[in-house]
């Protein structure tokens, strides 16, 4: 195993690097896509690599020149990438405009500073009821294959397009199947190299990704662990668009805490639900965006509540608490929360929220949290 | 020794606090008498204002309690109940005043309470609106018509959000209001309301030709109190008057030559970008007069039917979709890259020397990409601009100091191009 996640680290440890070189390796494009619903299969449809945009490695300096510091922490920090020339290296953006406020601060900015050669804006509806919406995404989705074609000079053929969908299904049902066996065999992998998996999925071409991962696979097939006694599971939630702090993944498990599934962007949320590949490709991506679980507190849904698809996820893993993983600035999950901390105090669920930030993180203000919570739910 | 400042009052604006006591008066008539009243974001109150339902307006009442000093009262109580402190202050004031409601908790000012809604009309422009509607949802079970409202970012996108507006609000927000008043949609109340609106903002664009003269004879303040008549009060008959007394006044000053600013009018034209501060007008006020700045125009307040030559009552859905989303429509000048177009024009309109960007740091709605819209203006004109960070209702988030040394630096930057 540790050969897989050696590389898979090396990926994550310096995505810039990576992303850079794999430009120069496979002669392709590099569009970035920001999370979290860019339908990616359309640009692997023509012939580019789609990557997520991710969360910098360092402070935000010029990019306060462009962005408020009351942004969240990705838009800041990719605003920041941006402009000081460390992301050179994509060919292309690509910004859901309505998922929130703040991703319309990206097309003006980098638009005057960054120049990409492509640019696409996509205006994915929230999953409101009537068929406006449906025909309006569809509309949208053909628009973004339009540009690419346009920007290739090729054009996607529906054929292609179902042979990209397929393959990042496969990497869906692979990443899942990595979810499964560590929900048997709890501890198998740490979060922190969970979450690596995931993300490296987000910065890898999938064909490559699912080679390491059918390795990967095949190792924690073969692997025993044995389970740690004393050990609570908890589920963590939220973390929406970007990667969490993994010295605080690492923090939640020295505190006797085990991590069986998650409710994480940068986890089981990027892979969840499969594109159907019969029939209209296009409507099949349109489907999958219109799939209401797992909730997403961006899109509009008002008739399933959050807190019950948590508390579900917990019970099913016979996990005994939560842990909220709020990002600062981050409205969609700011006004969610209150309901959600409402619906545990409901069911009686233990709940603890963290606030992230993407430079000033109190470690020891949220171990005593996390501590106390551990000590809450009967862990060690 | 300096010029003192002083800013001449208008008298006619004194009229408007009646109008919306009024007007908010009888939202609660209506659910006293039970019938059914409405809630409402974005521009979407038209819609049960053609059913004859009284409707709220999420932004308009926020202003109201801002300005009758009702807001930190109310954003306080969100908090107590769970709401976290960086959410939407908007937000925060509706939730505080549901937790009021729901609990009997008295409030110092009891005239900021609304009943609460038999339906909500979901613009969801901003897309915090959606989770306000969403909430409402959640914790009170009122039922939600939702309407998304994309800002437009590329020009050649026009069409088709049109088209997806106008569709939403004929397959889903027309259907669902028909079914909770028992009634068909009413076309000709809407077309009613559009005339009236028409005639309004006909003569209030008569009262904005006073922004272009040098000396000023108002101040956006002053506009910014008299905004309700072409915004939630839109289709009241009262409104036609309010701005004849408002226009009368201003031709009047014109031809006394007593100007917005005393003693001998402004020395700087700002323009204001964002959000009005509702609840720290007098505080703002305050920041700029001293100085001999006026503001005089911006962009929020300027969506407000600019072109009244466009709106047609003779076909109302049309000039609903038209005037979000029509050629001139205001959902291209809440993106940045249109704002830019759209803020020149009114820079060579009222001869700005300088640009005010209002940051709020609980809303993000006018916020996008401000810095480099400053840029690309100074760069175009020679204009400065000066971002200053913080809201419109809640007193936490406003710091002073940072706010006069933004704006002493900005009008020293002007001096000493004027020197140039």
């Amino acid at each position: 195993m540790e050969e897989v996640l050696s590389k898979i680290r090396e990926v994550t440890s310096d995505p810039y690097a990576y992303v850079a070189g794999l430009k120069e390796r496979k002669g392709k494009k590099i569009i970035g896509c920001f999370p979290m619903y860019v339908p990616e299969e359309i640009i692997h449809a023509a012939g580019l690599i789609p990557v997520v945009i991710w969360r910098g490695n360092e402070s935000v300096t010029w990019g306060h020149a462009h962005v408020p510091a009351y942004d969240c922490g990705i838009v800041r920090s990719f605003v920041d990438d941006a402009v000081r020339g460390k992301l050179s290296f994509m060919d292309g953006m690509v910004f859901h405009v309505r998922q929130c406020l703040q991703v319309g601060e990206f097309p003006l900015i980098m638009e005057r500073n960054v120049k990409p050669a492509y640019m696409k804006i996509l205006y994915l509806p929230p999953i409101y009821p009537g068929d406006a919406v449906r025909s309006f995404l569809s509309d949208d989705l053909q628009s973004f294959r339009r540009s690419l074609e346009d920007f290739t000079s090729k054009k996607i053929s529906d054929d292609s397009l179902k042979k990209s969908i397929e393959i990042y299904n496969e990497n869906r049902s692979l990443l899942e199947k990595v979810y499964e066996i560590r929900r048997e065999k709890p501890g198998i992998l740490k979060a922190r190299e969970v979450m690596q998996i995931v993300w490296s999925s987000m910065l890898m071409p999938k064909e490559d990704h699912n080679e390491l991962l059918r390795e990967l696979i095949r190792e924690m097939e073969e692997k025993i662990v044995e389970a740690k006694k004393g050990r609570v599971k908890v589920i963590p939630v939220g973390c929406l668009c970007q990667t969490f702090q993994f010295d605080i993944l690492d923090m939640i498990e020295d505190l006797g805490m085990v991590i069986p599934d998650d409710d994480l962007y940068v986890g089981s949320r990027y892979f969840a639900n499969k594109a159907n590949i019969n029939g209209n490709p296009i409507e099949a991506l349109a489907d999958r965006y219109l799939t209401k679980t797992p909730l997403c507190p961006t899109k509009g849904v008002w008739d399933i509540h959050w807190g019950d698809e948590a508390i579900k996820k917990m019970r099913d893993n016979d996990a005994k608490g939560i842990i909220s993983i709020r990002v600062k600035y981050c409205p969609p999950h700011t006004c969610y929360y209150p309901d959600f901390r409402s619906k545990m105090a409901e069911e009686g669920v233990p709940e603890v929220m963290i606030e992230m930030e993407h430079e000033i993180i109190s470690l020891e203000g949220v171990k005593t949290r996390l501590q106390s919570f551990a000590e809450t739910i009967g862990g060690v | 020794m300096g010029v003192e400042y002083k800013i001449n009052r208008l008298a006619a604006t004194n009229d408007m606090r009646p109008m919306v006591d009024r007007h908010w008066a009888e939202l609660r008539a209506a659910k006293e008498r039970g019938e059914k009243v409405g809630w409402a974001s974005g521009p979407s109150f038209v819609f049960p204002y053609a059913m004859g339902m009284k409707c709220h307006f999420m932004a308009g009442y926020a202003a109201y309690c801002g300005g009758i000093g009702a807001a930190d009262e109310l954003m306080k109580l969100a908090e107590a109940s769970g709401e976290l402190p960086e959410t939407c202050s908007y937000h925060r004031l509706h939730m505080g005043m549901v937790e009021a409601v729901k609990k009997g908790i008295p409030i110092k000012k009891p005239e900021a309470i609304l009943p609460l809604p038999d339906l909500l009309v979901a613009g969801r422009y901003c897309t915090e609106q959606s989770h306000y509607s969403e909430s409402f949802y959640r914790r009170l079970g009122i039922r939600v018509s939702p309407l998304e409202l994309p800002f437009i970012f590329e020009k050649e996108d026009r069409p088709r959000l049109r088209e997806f507006v106008y569709r939403q609000i004929k397959e889903n927000v027309i259907p669902t209001l028909e079914e909770v008043c028992g009634k068909p949609f009413d076309y000709d109340r809407l077309s009613e309301i559009i005339s009236v609106l028409k005639k309004a903002a006909t003569i209030r664009n008569k009262c904005w030709e006073f922004f272009k003269t040098k000396p000023v004879y108002w101040t956006l303040w002053d506009y910014a109190v008299s905004m309700a008549p072409v915004i939630y009060m839109m289709g009241d008959p009262e409104s036609i008057p309010f701005y004849e007394r408002l226009l009368k006044e201003l031709q009047e000053r014109k031809e006394k030559g007593i100007p917005a600013m005393a003693p001998d009018g402004e020395k700087y034209r700002i323009y204001w970008d964002g959000w009005i501060p509702w609840a720290f007008l007098g505080k703002f006020m305050r920041k700029f007069t001293p100085n001999g700045a006026v503001c005089l125009c911006g962009r929020y307040p300027w969506e407000m039917f600019p072109h009244p030559e466009l709106l047609d009552p003779e076909h109302p859905l049309e000039t609903v979709a038209d005037w979000m989303y029509g050629e001139k429509g205001l959902a291209k000048n809440m993106a940045p890259r249109e704002s830019i177009e759209f803020i020149s024009g009114l820079i060579e309109e009222y001869s700005i020397d300088g640009l005010v960007m209002f940051s709020s740091k609980s809303c993000r709605m006018w916020n996008l990409s401000q810095m480099d819209v400053i840029d690309a203006l100074d760069k175009k004109y020679g204009i400065p601009g000066v971002v200053i960070e913080a809201d419109m209702l809640d007193p936490a988030m406003v710091s002073d100091s940072q706010i006069d040394t933004r704006l002493q630096a900005l009008f020293e930057t002007i001096d000493g191009r004027r020197r140039r």
